[in-house]
């Protein structure tokens, strides 16, 4: 069968699983932002689901499981793997802490599959949110903040 | 957890539109750096089948596993039918892979509780349970955290979860990993790199 002659080359030729690394050290400043909303778009274009506009939404997203991630300045997104003391990738109370803040983060980067994955060992600085864009879009989306009359 | 589910499903009927950077502009197959911890291990655990199920796949197909429960309203809502149009769509290239979960509610994803949500996703979709020993090596394996954050009036008990998805060879060894935020059509294309480079 073609499919398990090909599973079975693949595990011939990488039986070993997915171990260290040496990564390289980086320093990146960029906005945490919430993975899913980003990528998928439907809450708008990239602009919408940053900052204060948004940010209600990354908490609820976090908290879901959905990975954080680094926009950095020059428009990369790196997903976090690890945050300093938070051993996972979303959720935890520093994940929770940091969405949509803008800070500096020093950490080791790996690149697989064209994706950039990040472990931060140490937010070296910590701006808070510094893009006060529910000015301009309001709560994106409406409905990220319950109506208490409902 | 309404504010989630909802803007989930709004992503989903909207099938998950295109990404705006590197995650979903790179098409090309496997590459670069491992990771620094180790992923993946040994363990066994029960099917929704009732059957007894290792890291290995049966078939002799490529499997991607990810760690969630079958009634979940948040990330698995996306992760899950994610994986299922990836084994679509690498089915018609003649790729075997099957999508697997390993729950981390095992108290709501007995082997009957999860056997219509995962049918609905696919047919060939595989949830795996345990005693709470099995589990955990299991968790151990993969690093993956989970807790109970609070629970909701309609959808039960809500946990927060690592959500990755990993790409393991028909031995069960983890050849990479995956954000869930990916779309089927970028994970298919990353999965077929690997079977690929060892056709």
């Amino acid at each position: 069968m073609k499919h398990r002659m090909l599973s079975a080359a693949v595990a011939a030729m990488m039986a070993t699983p997915v171990l260290a690394a040496e990564g390289e050290r980086v320093q990146i400043t960029g906005e945490m932002i919430d993975t899913w909303c980003y990528y998928s778009g439907v809450m708008g274009g990239p602009d919408a689901v940053q900052g204060t506009a948004h940010h209600t939404c990354a908490l609820w997203c976090s908290a879901g499981g959905i990975p954080v991630g680094l926009l950095a300045e020059d428009g990369t997104v790196y997903m976090v793997l690890k945050i300093e003391g938070d051993d996972g990738s979303a959720g935890g109370d520093t994940q929770l802490r940091l969405a949509s803040h803008t800070i500096t983060a020093d950490g080791m980067l790996y690149t697989r599959d064209g994706i950039n994955y990040i472990v931060v060992e140490d937010v070296v600085s910590d701006a808070g949110i510094t893009n006060p864009n529910h000015e301009d879009f309001g709560p994106v989306p409406g409905f990220a903040i319950p109506d208490p009359n409902q | 957890m309404r504010p989630l589910a909802l803007c989930l499903s709004l992503a989903l009927v909207a099938g998950a539109a295109g990404a705006h950077d590197s995650a979903d502009d790179h098409p090309g197959p496997a590459a670069a750096d491992a990771l620094p911890f180790a992923l993946g291990g040994p363990f066994r655990l029960t099917d929704q089948h009732g059957r007894s199920r290792s890291e290995a796949d049966p078939e002799g197909d490529l499997q991607l596993l990810f760690f969630g429960y079958a009634n979940c309203p948040s990330i698995c809502s996306a992760a899950m039918p994610m994986m299922a149009q990836t084994a679509d769509l690498l089915a018609a290239r003649g790729i075997g892979v099957t999508p697997v979960m390993i729950t981390v509610d095992p108290a709501r994803d007995t082997p009957a509780g999860m056997a219509e949500p995962l049918a609905e996703l696919h047919p060939d979709f595989i949830g795996l349970t345990g005693s709470e020993d099995a589990l955990r090596r299991a968790y151990d394996a993969f690093q993956v955290e989970h807790e109970l954050v609070f629970e909701d009036p309609f959808d039960g008990p809500i946990y927060a979860h690592g959500s990755f998805v990993y790409l393991l060879d028909a031995a069960g060894a983890v050849l990479t990993l995956m954000p869930p935020v990916l779309t089927p059509e970028r994970a298919a294309a990353i999965v077929a790199g690997y079977a690929e480079r060892g056709a």
